[in-house]
């Protein structure tokens, strides 16, 4: 029983940790995202322009299947996780060997590994200390930071350079799951939404993407909003002047513009539209009186001014586009196409009201009964700022991990783990030689050339080092045999 | 027949081709000169990218016939033309770039003048870094075509929306172009290194075959009633497409276009039926027929490319969605016309390849030093790919507020990048090398193309700029 359990659990991991499985989970991710892409999706599409795309079976059919709502599919999110655990565990699988690469540099090459490395050259030598020495020099020459190793039983020299390239996958891969959990973490706790705001409104209710409403702990006032266009009339900038109000105090204020979010406690918060609200901001009326009297007033819906000390005039409708039907006045749009006015101007001291209106409505109008007549000297309309509000705490994850990848690729692609040894040896027929060898772990054609630069180097520095060589070789013991 | 013509000509005589093309440069030039000197206005940006259009086709020309006739002096002149052809582009992108003040990335027109630019760079990079001179025979056809689509474009400088104001912007997009490049060049160098490992003529003339049948195919997906072919309506006095409501166009049906597309694509399918059946059969006198046929098909890719210009470019038609008469335009129908184009250019690729092969294979790096251009290119190109992600990615943070948000662009860009992914793991850890990782690169390049034009024209998103 145990031992069926640990074969299963054995194959399991062969399976996950495979190339093979790596590629085919791939390729169903690259078929799924490519069909989350070529069937219409279904928060970002509406649902009538989902009605119109498809048949009502075709559309029950695409939604039984989760095919209009791909990303967030539970199934999609599997298979990402399913792939990064199969990241995780070819990782595993492989990264104790290129550890050991990476920890432990063979830096001694013995009989075995001379023999059946594919670069390497043998260079006559009078004795050993002097071999060392050429191709210390050499090394030295070419940028190498040479090591002298001590063996059980001969010298040899050591060089190399960029260790880091062995282990520079697994930084990618580890990048790569570091993008992953920061979007993990985004999908559990993260949070979209948008509220609109007009001049002076404060909020701190958002309504999120899919319906609800979130509460923030703090309220976001807007103190003003504007558009600047192009000659052309196209929009050149949105701004919005935002203050943060947490337990009544302003925390912080901020004029935000497309591409320059306010954040406050992990919260940003982003000008995404600009537009009328279709509702009156300001109506400056002037009024003149029968006597000849003239006044500017400035009403907003619903405010009541004093004209004079009897006279109170109330704005009690503003209708931005009127129709008359049946005797009611509707409003056929938000635009401003043909406003209309309703003024009610009381007395105080009979308390007798009558109905202004402007244009003088029939049927609805007293104009001629009111101590004053109006007339509109100015007109504004409000606007409301329209807010995408966001928090993404995985989102440091997402920007850690691709600064990783970013500097793994680097060490994959540009970087090449370069090995040199140098070993003092007596090659077949007896004769004292310098055996050279070298491998690289990339980019093999430059490497070629630099080895036949190094050979090169040690055979004229063995040149100029031969006098004192001479002279030094009665002090030296002769190599060993090999 | 083609190919005892142009075997009997002496290499001495390839000056005429020369001079034809100097006569006709400086022919067009004087011409364009005269009409200069008229409204007295001389560097501006559509002067210079007609000069640009002008060397660039003399360019094409002289590789083409460096293709046809292997006369290397034709080369030398050639690259002559690209560099007065770059320099007029460079004054066209330098131009636009004080207008509008900014980079030329703004719109599908600035792209497209930024992308013939990289691709000349790219020519003579190729051509004098890495000895592949018949590039140009590939490259500068695309460089013609995408001056030409860009005369039918809005040029207009369009003051950028407050989405776009933002350096990620060009920082986004000069990286994707960058890596588009690389990958088109991968993409070119696996192409050449199959002819340089010997891969069969024929299975050439399949592919070709097979990839104009496509164009076609995908052609005829607006074959409407009575044979006729429905086209967007175009608006010539907004420069835009009509629509009947929003994100709804608005087609017109061109008559009897349809039957002619039908009929060119039975002839284009016949050198692949050709190949099959010879392939069955065993019979490589079956080639030699399919051969001819391509040669037939041309002919009749031409006629189709020229009925179909002069019907599109004017005239009235009626709609099946609405009243009345519309105009359309070349412009409406970018696809098209660059599928017409590229199937021709693909089908006289076919020829040059058959014609001249043995020059090629001659002129030519060897198959292992393309496998390893190739690779190496790639290993330009991924890295770019993933850079140009992440900065789309900080960008769309600052601006909507989400780092991905499974856009289709988006969405094909991580599928570009998991598949030179796959290519990279595939080399590296199980050894692909030759025809396999060829074949990938081939793959690669695809999946970009579609995500670079397939994505802005066929799937609905929020790249709606380019």
């Amino acid at each position: 029983m145990a031992a069926a359990s640990s074969t299963i659990r054995r194959k399991v991991w062969q399976s996950l940790s495979s190339i093979k499985t790596g590629v085919v989970l791939l390729i169903i991710v690259v078929i799924l995202s490519a069909v989350g892409t070529l069937v219409l999706q279904r928060p970002v599409t509406e649902a009538d322009e989902m009605q119109r795309a498809y048949s009502p079976q075709m559309l029950s059919l695409l939604d039984k299947l989760g095919l209009t709502d791909v990303f967030h599919a539970w199934w999609f999110v599997a298979l990402l996780i399913l792939v990064s655990l199969s990241i995780v565990a070819a990782s595993i699988d492989r990264f104790p060997n290129a550890w050991r690469y990476f920890a432990r540099p063979y830096k001694s090459p013995d009989r075995p590994f001379r023999r059946a490395l594919p670069t390497q050259i043998q260079i006559p030598i009078p004795d050993e200390e002097t071999g060392l020495v050429a191709a210390e020099r050499s090394l030295h020459g070419m940028g190498f930071k040479p090591e002298r190793v001590v063996g059980s039983d001969r010298l040899s020299i050591f060089a190399e350079r960029n260790r880091i390239s062995e282990v520079a996958v697994y930084i990618v891969h580890a990048s790569l799951l570091l993008i992953f959990l920061g979007g993990i973490i985004d999908a559990l706790w993260g949070w979209r939404g948008y509220v609109s705001l007009t001049r002076g409104q404060e909020t701190s209710i958002v309504g999120l993407r899919d319906g609800k409403q979130k509460n923030l702990s703090f309220a976001i006032r807007c103190d003003g909003a504007g558009q600047e266009n192009y000659k052309d009339g196209t929009p050149k900038k949105w701004w919005s002047q935002l203050v943060v109000v947490e337990n009544g105090r302003d925390v912080q204020k901020k004029e935000i513009v497309v591409n320059d979010p306010l954040v406050y406690g992990g919260v940003r918060v982003y000008q995404a539209s600009y537009g009328p609200t279709g509702k009156l901001d300001k109506l400056v009326v002037n009024a003149s009186s029968l006597a000849g009297e003239k006044k500017d007033l400035s009403l907003s819906l619903d405010q009541t001014v004093a004209v004079d000390a009897d006279t109170d005039v109330k704005l009690a409708e503003f209708i931005p586009d009127y129709v008359v039907r049946d005797n009611q006045v509707y409003m056929r749009s938000t635009e401003v196409e043909n406003p209309a006015a309703h003024f009610i101007v009381t007395s105080k001291k009979s308390g007798k009201q009558v109905n202004f209106w402007l244009p003088p409505l029939e049927g609805f109008a007293e104009n001629e009964q009111s101590p004053y007549q109006f007339t509109v000297e100015d007109l504004k309309m409000g606007y409301y700022t329209g807010l995408e509000i966001s928090h993404e705490p995985g989102q440091w994850g997402v920007w850690a991990g691709v600064v990783l990848m970013c500097v793994g690729l680097a060490f994959v692609f540009y970087i090449a783990h370069t090995r040199f040894w140098a070993v003092p040896v007596r090659d077949e027929k007896g004769n004292l030689v310098l055996w050279v060898g070298g491998t690289v772990n990339r980019n093999r054609d430059a490497f070629e050339q630099r080895f036949q630069d190094l050979t090169e180097k040690i055979k004229s520095e063995l040149k100029e080092m031969k006098p004192a060589a001479a002279f030094r070789r009665k002090w030296l013991r002769s190599p060993e045999k090999n | 027949m083609a190919r005892a013509r142009v075997e009997q000509q002496p290499a001495t005589t390839g000056n005429t081709l020369i001079v034809v093309v100097g006569l006709g440069i400086a022919f067009l030039l004087f011409m364009a000169f005269l009409n200069v000197v008229k409204s007295g206005n001389l560097l501006n940006e559509s002067n210079l990218l007609y000069a640009a259009l002008i060397f660039y086709a003399g360019a094409g020309a002289l590789y083409l016939g460096f293709g046809v006739t292997g006369t290397d002096s034709y080369v030398r002149f050639a690259s002559i033309a690209t560099w007065a052809g770059l320099a007029a582009n460079t004054g066209a992108v330098a131009h636009r770039w004080y207008e509008a003040g900014h980079p030329p990335f703004a719109s599908i027109y600035e792209m497209l003048l930024s992308f013939v630019w990289t691709l000349a760079v790219l020519t003579i990079v190729a051509e004098k870094k890495f000895q592949v001179k018949v590039i140009g025979t590939v490259t500068m056809p695309v460089a013609i075509v995408g001056v030409v689509l860009m005369q039918l474009l809005r040029t207009d400088v369009h003051p950028l929306v407050p989405a776009l104001q933002s350096t990620w912007l060009h920082v986004h997009v000069t990286l994707a172009m960058l890596a588009y490049a690389a990958c088109a060049l991968s993409f070119a160098l696996a192409m050449v290194f199959l002819i340089q490992d010997k891969m069969k003529t024929e299975t050439f003339l399949a592919a070709t075959s097979l990839f104009t049948v496509g164009v076609y195919a995908g052609i005829l997906t607006r074959f409407e009633k009575w044979g006729g072919l429905s086209l967007i309506a175009w608006n010539a006095q907004d420069k835009a497409e009509v629509f009947v409501q929003k994100g709804v166009r608005l087609f017109v049906v061109i008559p009897d276009l349809g039957w002619l597309m039908l009929l060119v694509l039975l002839v284009v399918a016949a050198p692949f039926i050709l190949y099959l059946i010879g392939r069955v059969k065993k019979d490589e006198s079956f080639y030699t027929v399919a051969n001819r046929a391509v040669f037939v098909s041309i002919l009749l890719q031409v006629l189709a490319l020229a009925v179909f210009l002069l019907r599109a470019s004017s005239g009235l038609y009626s709609s099946l969605d609405a009243e009345g008469l519309y105009a359309t335009s070349l412009a409406a129908s970018p696809f098209i016309l660059s599928g017409l184009v590229g199937g021709i250019f693909n089908s006289l690729l076919y020829l040059l390849l058959l014609w001249r092969r043995a020059d090629l294979e001659r002129l030519l790096p060897t198959a292992d030093n393309l496998d390893r251009i190739t690779y190496k290119t790639i290993c330009i190109a991924f890295p770019l790919l993933t850079l140009m992600i992440a900065a789309g990615a900080y960008w769309a943070n600052r601006t909507w507020g989400s780092y991905w948000s499974w856009d289709p662009k988006e969405t094909w860009a991580a599928i570009t990048w998991l598949v030179y992914a796959g290519y990279l793991h595939m080399r590296i850890t199980r050894g692909w090398r030759g025809r396999r990782a060829a074949y990938f690169a081939i793959l690669g390049f695809a999946v970009v193309m579609f995500t670079f034009f397939g994505v802005t024209y066929l799937l609905p998103g929020m790249h709606a700029y380019a």
